[in-house]
Formats: structure tokens, C-alpha cells, sequence
């Protein structure tokens, strides 16, 4: 692998790990599976370009961020209070993206932004160079990180954790959980969304069709870091999720070096993320394996 | 403190199944009465007490709680004045958070969700120290996760969760029905101990016929979804298990039908 | 109780529905209709400069040659937003509207809008490959009711230019979708000039523009140079294209010139102002009584080279002088 693709992988993986904790949120932490995420994630990365056209790049992403706050609090508004199924307003809420977005873009499907200043070109001028994407997006990362850890071990944070894991303890304690699933999927989709937005204004383009997929991206890198990383603490996972995001990027290269065309990468995928959920399973059947083939031994020596 | 008016709830309302669990119940608890509430199956036993806490919503009537009409209060409104053990040990943890989480999350009842930290140095010496008086050895293992506890062990967690803000009221739906003799007696004293050092008003449902006389100071029976006995004091002291079965059958016109509660 | 009024919600609302989408396009239609001869139906698969440019001197060509919109003919023009199904859609619609003459531009429009209709006349515009698209069974004589202009870029030519840009490619790249029609015919003549030339292809497939990032990451360090075709899906990704390629230092020919504006090196392709001109005046033709069955299926001859001279400084490559001044246009900021 040269380094060029090494370096790319790791810009890109640092990037989707933002959209990855983002989903460990919604999928892990509060129990919720939410499928906007891939319309947020092309809501931020069109909310980014538009305003990075404007001459507003560093304004872009918090925009974005809001942005995407805000699709999220539809689809939490839509599951407590209209008691839609979790699924199903997720996949209300990412068709309807599917138009507003394009509104956002002014009609058009795609968006390209050639000679417009981006978060990165202004670091790109400097010593920096060709590093200031790496270095940026994992400052951008790091801060997130660091926020997300402090927030879930806020009181709202303690609830927010506890309601994924059984909401009628929360609601008899007080809590309304309505509340907490609005602000926890707010804060998901917010996460898509800026990591939308930092992709949309790295690669210089936005397309209505780049979020597809997204939401299984997101998931795998939260099962692969789950899988290889542990679940012991909560700073554990959250960085277990990061990482699981850049190694399924490395695990792509690593596909796209020795060969395999592109077509088969969604079974790599596939395959991946089976791999890593039986993971579990398959040890147990290892070790059970291990004890019966001791057991024969013993024996068949006893008889020897 | 509690005031229940002429409550009715029906479940299933204009289908086949459609069955009247309250019928226009009256009841009236004192500051620190211990009630303790038997009655066959389907009765209406638990869902008096979710009408109370919440959970369920009420067809007719109203709840007073400490002189506050809690009737249209959602349920997490309520709760607040409210303490609530489950039958299911499962129910009322957090089995992926530690002990001390879920206790900082009990002991923040009231107290506004907001961005302050969910747990202090000083919380942490609180529930330590609380976790010392159930005596079951909980304080050294505060930093595990609350799914690794035995069902007894959760319910005193529960138990200690529901109690560590002082309640208006403590619910308790037959919660120590899901776990073993033994076990069962350590936590129904615990409870005994709890709600007297604390003078707790308290709604306890058992089916054990025995403990529901020897707890508390009151005792109901519910019979389809109607209070059918309602007896404190002398009247209480002098009633046994035999006798109770006998008023029972009288009274409501039915046998006594629930095994656990002949048996147990 | 409940339920009869669930049910007249739903019947209400389905109602509304479809008189909301049967409403809309005969509206657009009948406000031009005020005593007007001919409905001419546009059908654009996605909005894209290339083929904005080819439906402006398209209205323009007609409207030079007598055919003012709003006048003598009115045009509905629709865009699909990218989207296969919304281009169905309006397909169904053009045509149950009993449109005059359709015009498809790019081969999705036109795949969809075939299949829709044997009477009206369709005239598509930038298919490459309208044979192995399905569009006509026969260039010359297409004797069907479709006709059009034709966007094949020729890959000899544009490897011919790249031989003189920069001589020493041995190995080069092939990045484009391979379930576009249109790209997979360009590439198969440019494995046909490799093999004359004594150079080899790698292939470098994407499926959709998300994979773009790291299948030219991959490619940079396998090849000496990257061809793509007119493939609307590296297209929509161009500016990373380039920025890869770029900071490899490798030299990426592709088949149009928006692709060039948007960080390729270099093509020898079609004037798309000129392409829309030659679509009106086949539609002239056809208004005018012809047989779009009858009229051969134009491709354009005239070529011409594109260059962007900011790419050509991030690879550190000098166009030689002949070519530059054989440009037609050279693209820098």
C-alpha cells in the first residue's frame, strides 16, 4: 500500500468517524435505529458547499451541524410524539430530506467547488500543505470526541444512556423521555450532518447521491470497533468507534490494492460486518471445540 | 396523602376483549400508612397501581397525591413523587450502567435534567454509604455493571433507587414474586426496615396471604377490579389466613382461585 | 367508529395525491397552449453544465430557425434531478400528454422515454453509444421514431493527444461505472488502442461517486496516466479526481470538456453549444414533416482540444506549444 493511500484512507476515516459516533448514539446508546442518517449526512455535505460558495466555509459547518440537529429532532418528534415506529420515521425523515436537500441546492444534483476557500485551503497555504486535511479533520474529531465524552456523563447523559437501556426506569425516576430522545438524535444527526459537510468541503463536491449507504458505513465501523476494541468503559467505546471507522477505510484500500473491483466491496462489507457480529459465537464454538478434541485425547491416550 | 376517586379503567374498549379492571374505586392512604393489597388473578391489583404511578391513563375518576391532583399528569410528572419497585428485577435498572450510575441517576429525581455532571465525589461516598446499610455487599461493587447482580440483589437496588429521594408514596408490585425464599425474605425485610426508618407511605401487593397480614398495618382485597375488604387495627391483628380465605369466598360470592396466594 | 373514518382519511388523502401530480404538468402545458401548434417535451436526466448548455443553444437553434417558444411551438422542459424513477415519470406524463416531439438529452433520458413510446418522434441529444444503449438498431436508417446527436469522443483521438502531451504512458488507469452504457463502449476502444500501442489497461470501477476517493488512491500508484469517459458518475466526482491524481502527479484524460474545468488534464472532444445546434435543426426537420426514422443519427466530427493549464502546473507538465495553440480552450483561474 503506498502512502498516498495510506494517508488517504486515514483523512477519510477520521472524517466518517464523526458520522460513526453519530450513529453509535442513536443505534447504541439510546437503542433507537435511525435511518435519517442518510439524509442528514447529505443535508450537512449541501448546507457546507452553499455556504462555502457564499465565502463561508468555518460558518458552513456549524450551519450544518444545526442542519442536522434539526432533522433529527424530526424524526425524535415524529416517533414520541406522533408514536410512529422508530424505523419508519427514520425513513420518513430521510425521504423528506430527499427534496429539501435538493432545495438546498438550488435544483441542481450536484454541486462542485472549484477555486472556492474551504475549511482545509486556507491551512493548505501553510506549512502544513498536504497534511492540513489529516490535521485539521482530526482536530475537528478530537474536539467532538472530547464533547461527547463530557456530555454523556452529564446528568442529561446519564439519562440519555440509561433510556436506550430501559426507559420505563427513566420515566419512573422522573425523566421525560420524550425529551431525551429529542435531544439524542438531535445531537446524532448533528454529528452526520458536520461530518457531511467536512467530506462535502474535502473532496470539493457535494452529490444528492453520496449519502446512500451511509447509515451501514456507520454501523459497521461502530460493530468493527466494538468487535476489536471492547465495550469495558464508556471512553473505550467512544474510541473504539473511532477507530473502527478508519480501519473499515484501511480494510477498503486493502481490498482495492490486491484487486477487487469496486462492485464487490459492499459484499466485503457484508462480510465484514457478519464476521464481527458472529464474532461472539464463533469463539464459543472455538473453545467447545478445543475441550472436545482434549477430552478425545485424554481418552484416547487412557486407552493407548 | 393519597386520594383516590371513584377511579375506572377498562382495557380493550369496544372489542372482543374488552374488560373492566377498576370499577369507580374509592381509597384513602394517610402519611406513612402501610397498605398492603392481595386479590386473585386479574383483580386489578397492578393496574391500580399503574393508574396511580402513571403508566396506565384512567377512564374515570381522580388521583390526589400530598393534596396535588395528579390525574392528568403524564407519567414522568408523577414520578417524581412517586417511588416504584416492579415485579420483573429487570425493570427497574439500567443493566448496562453501573451501580453507582443508576443510583446517581435515582438520586437526581426532582433535580433538573440539565448539563450538570451526572455524578459527584461526594454522591459517590452517599451511595456508598446506603449501599452499606442493605448488607448485601453492593458498596464493594460499585463500579460494576448492574446486569452481572442476581434478581434479589436488583431488587434491592430497586428498591434502595426508590427510596434515596423520599417519596410522597412507595408503589410496590409484588416485588419479591420473581425470586427465591430466601431471597425473598432478606429483600421484604429490607423493606419493612426501609419504610419505617423513613416513615414511608406505602401500596405494597403481594400474594403471599400470610405477609400481607404481617406487613404494614392495613390490608386490602381487590375482586374484580372493586375494594371487597378494607380492614386495620384489631380487626387486622385478629384475622388469620383461614379466616381471611373464609371472609373472602362470602363476600365475593367466588372461590378463592389463585394458587400462589392459597399456597404461598 | 374509529374505523370508517380512518378509511375515508386515507381515500381523501390518496384523492388529493394523484389530482396534485395529474394537475401540475397539464397546467404548465396549457398556460403556453393559447392557440399554439406544437408541444415539444424536454427531458434532462440531471442538472449538469455540459447538458444545460446543449438545451440553451438548443431553444436557441429553434428559436433562430422560426420556432419561438410560446409563439408556434411551447416547451416543457423537466428535469429528473438525477433521479431513474422521476425520469420515468415524466416520461409517462410527455407522453400521455400526447406531446408533438420529445427531446431526450444523455442516455438515461433517452432510455427512458424509448421505452415509453413507438409514435411520437424522440431526438436525443449526447447519448455516446445509442446502438449499444438500445436507442436505434441501425445509424444510418434508424427507421423507428428515434433519431439524435450522438457525444462519442473518440478514445484513439483523445490517446493520440495524450501521446503528445505526455509521451511516456505505458500503463493507463480506466476509471469510470461500468454499469453506464456509455463509458463501457469508450473503454472498449481504448483497450483496442492500447493493444495497438503497446500499452496496458487497469481497470479502476466505481459504483457510485462515494467510492471515487479511494479507487484513484488505489489506481495513482498502479498507472502512468487515468482515462475516463464521459461517465456521469466519476463526472459528479471530478474535483477529487483531480485532487488524487494531482498531488501523484499523474496526468488524468477525460472525454469531456466540463470534465477538464472541473481538474482533468486534457480532452479532444465535442463543442456541446455546437451539439444542441445540430439536435434543433434535426428537430426543425422533423416539425417540418420528416420521418425521425428516416434521419440518420448524427455524430459530431468536429473535435476539439480542451486543456487546464492549473492541473497541468499541480502535475509540473508543460502543454508543448502545438498544442496549445491548437486549443480551443485552455482552462486556469
Amino acid at each position: 500500500m503506498t502512502f498516498l493511500v495510506l494517508k488517504g484512507s486515514f483523512e477519510l476515516g477520521i472524517i466518517y468517524a464523526i458520522m460513526a459516533l453519530g450513529v453509535f448514539i442513536s443505534f447504541r446508546t439510546l437503542n433507537i435505529p435511525d435511518l435519517s442518517v442518510d439524509g442528514s449526512f447529505v443535508l450537512g455535505a449541501a448546507v457546507s458547499v452553499v455556504m462555502s460558495s457564499g465565502g463561508r466555509p468555518l460558518l458552513g459547518l456549524l450551519i450544518a451541524f444545526i442542519a442536522g440537529c434539526g432533522a433529527g429532532s424530526i424524526t425524535a418528534l415524529l416517533h414520541t410524539k406522533l408514536k410512529i415506529q422508530p424505523l419508519l420515521a427514520g425513513i420518513l425523515t430521510m425521504l423528506a430530506l430527499y427534496s429539501l436537500n435538493l432545495k438546498v441546492m438550488g435544483g441542481r444534483a450536484n454541486i462542485p467547488l472549484i477555486n472556492k476557500a474551504t475549511v482545509f485551503s486556507v491551512l493548505e497555504k501553510t506549512a502544513l500543505g498536504n497534511y492540513s486535511k489529516l490535521i485539521l479533520s482530526l482536530a475537528i474529531l478530537l474536539l467532538m470526541l472530547f464533547f461527547l465524552y463530557l456530555f454523556l456523563n452529564t446528568r442529561l447523559g446519564f439519562v440519555l444512556r440509561a433510556t436506550g437501556d430501559n426507559d420505563h426506569m427513566v420515566r419512573a425516576l422522573g425523566v421525560n423521555t420524550d425529551f431525551v430522545i429529542l435531544m439524542g438524535l438531535a445531537i446524532s444527526n448533528g454529528l452526520v450532518a458536520l461530518s457531511g459537510a467536512l467530506i462535502a468541503q474535502s473532496q470539493s463536491y457535494v452529490d444528492i447521491g453520496m449519502g446512500i449507504g451511509m447509515v451501514i458505513i456507520g454501523l459497521a465501523s461502530v460493530i468493527i470497533g466494538e468487535v476489536i476494541f471492547g465495550t469495558k468503559s464508556l471512553l473505550r467505546r467512544l474510541i473504539a468507534v473511532v477507530l473502527g471507522a478508519i480501519l473499515y477505510r484501511l480494510i477498503i484500500a486493502f481490498a482495492l490494492e490486491i484487486g477487487m473491483p469496486s462492485t464487490d466491496l459492499k459484499l466485503v462489507s457484508a462480510v465484514i460486518v457478519a464476521l464481527a457480529m458472529a464474532m461472539p459465537v464463533i469463539k464459543k464454538r472455538l473453545s467447545l471445540v478445543k475441550r472436545k478434541l482434549a477430552v478425545t485425547n485424554h481418552e484416547g491416550r487412557q486407552k493407548g | 396523602m393519597l386520594k383516590i376517586e371513584s377511579l375506572s379503567k377498562t382495557f380493550g374498549k369496544g372489542s372482543n376483549n374488552e374488560k373492566l379492571a377498576l370499577n369507580k374505586v374509592n381509597l384513602s392512604l394517610q402519611e406513612g400508612e402501610f397498605v398492603t393489597i392481595i386479590g386473585g388473578n386479574g383483580a386489578g391489583k397492578s393496574t391500580l397501581l399503574n393508574c396511580i404511578s402513571g403508566v396506565d391513563e384512567t377512564d374515570e375518576g381522580r388521583i390526589i397525591l400530598d393534596s396535588v391532583d395528579v390525574t392528568f399528569f403524564p407519567e414522568y410528572k408523577r414520578s417524581v413523587r412517586i417511588g416504584r419497585v416492579f415485579q420483573n428485577p429487570l425493570r427497574g435498572t439500567a443493566y448496562d450502567m453501573t451501580i453507582e450510575e443508576n443510583l446517581a441517576i435515582a438520586f437526581a429525581k426532582g433535580k433538573p435534567t440539565g448539563l450538570r455532571p451526572g455524578m459527584t465525589k461526594k454522591d459517590s461516598l452517599l451511595f456508598k454509604e446506603k449501599l452499606e446499610l442493605l448488607d448485601l455487599g453492593l458498596e464493594k461493587r460499585m463500579h460494576q455493571k448492574v446486569g452481572l447482580l442476581s434478581g434479589g440483589q436488583r431488587q434491592a437496588l430497586t428498591l434502595l433507587m426508590a427510596t434515596i429521594v423520599k417519596p410522597k408514596i412507595l408503589l410496590l408490585d409484588e416485588h419479591t414474586a420473581a425470586l427465591d425464599p430466601t431471597i425473598a425474605r432478606k429483600v421484604l425485610n429490607l423493606t419493612r426496615k426501609i419504610v419505617h426508618e423513613e416513615k414511608l407511605c406505602t401500596l405494597m401487593i403481594t400474594h403471599n396471604m400470610k405477609a400481607s397480614l404481617e406487613l404494614g398495618t392495613r390490608t386490602i382485597i381487590l375482586h374484580e377490579g372493586q375494594i371487597i375488604m378494607d380492614f386495620q387495627g384489631q380487626e387486622r391483628s385478629n384475622m388469620t389466613v383461614d379466616r381471611l380465605i373464609e371472609q373472602f369466598e362470602k363476600r365475593s360470592g367466588a372461590e378463592l382461585d389463585n394458587d400462589r396466594m392459597l399456597l404461598g | 367508529m374509529k374505523k370508517p373514518l380512518a378509511v375515508i382519511i386515507s381515500v381523501l388523502m390518496t384523492l388529493s395525491v394523484f389530482s396534485l401530480t395529474a394537475c401540475a404538468p397539464s397546467k404548465a402545458v396549457s398556460a403556453n397552449n393559447s392557440g399554439v401548434n406544437k408541444k415539444i417535451g424536454i427531458l434532462q436526466i440531471v442538472e449538469h453544465p455540459s447538458l444545460n448548455t446543449i438545451r440553451e443553444s438548443l431553444i436557441k437553434e429553434l428559436a433562430a430557425k422560426g420556432y419561438k417558444d410560446g409563439e408556434n411551438i411551447s416547451i416543457d422542459y423537466q428535469n429528473a434531478q438525477g433521479d431513474q424513477t422521476n425520469l420515468k415519470t415524466i416520461a409517462q406524463k410527455f407522453v400521455s400528454n400526447k406531446y408533438d416531439l420529445i427531446v431526450a438529452i444523455a442516455t438515461p433520458s433517452a432510455q427512458a422515454v424509448v421505452s415509453e413510446t413507438k409514435d411520437i418522434p424522440i431526438v436525443f441529444s449526447a447519448c455516446t453509444d445509442p446502438l449499444g444503449s438500445g436507442l436505434v438498431t441501425n445509424m444510418a436508417q434508424p427507421n423507428g421514431n428515434v433519431t439524435g446527436t450522438s457525444d462519442a469522443v473518440s478514445a484513439e483521438k483523445i490517446m493520440d493527444l495524450a501521446k503528445r502531451i505526455t509521451p511516456n504512458i505505458i500503463k493507463i488507469g480506466a476509471l469510470y461505472n461500468a454499469s453506464e452504457t456509455n463509458s463501457v463502449s469508450v473503454i472498449n476502444n481504448l483497450k483496442d488502442y492500447a493493444k495497438k500501442n503497446n500499452m496496458t489497461v487497469v481497470e479502476g470501477t466505481v459504483t457510485n461517486s462515494s467510492d471515487v476517493q479511494q479507487t484513484v488512491a488505489s489506481l495513482v500508484s498502479k498507472v502512468d496516466a487515468i482515462f475516463s469517459p464521459i461517465d456521469n458518475t466519476v463526472a459528479s466526482a471530478m474535483p477529487v479526481v483531480a485532487q488524487v491524481a494531482n498531488e501523484a502527479k499523474i496526468p488524468v484524460y477525460v472525454g469531456a470538456d466540463s470534465m477538464v474545468k472541473d481538474g482533468g488534464l486534457a480532452t479532444y472532444g465535442i463543442n456541446y453549444a455546437v451539439l444542441g445546434t445540430e439536435t434543433a435543426d434535426m428537430v426543425v426537420e422533423i416539425l417540418q414533416g420528416k420521418k425521425a426514422g428516416d434521419l440518420p443519427v448524427k455524430t459530431m466530427k468536429d473535435m476539439n482540444i480542451y486543456l487546464n493549464k492549473d492541473t497541468s502546473k499541480a502535475i509540473g507538465i508543460n502543454f508543448p506549444d502545438d498544442v496549445l495553440k491548437e486549443a480551443a480552450q485552455v482552462f486556469k483561474n
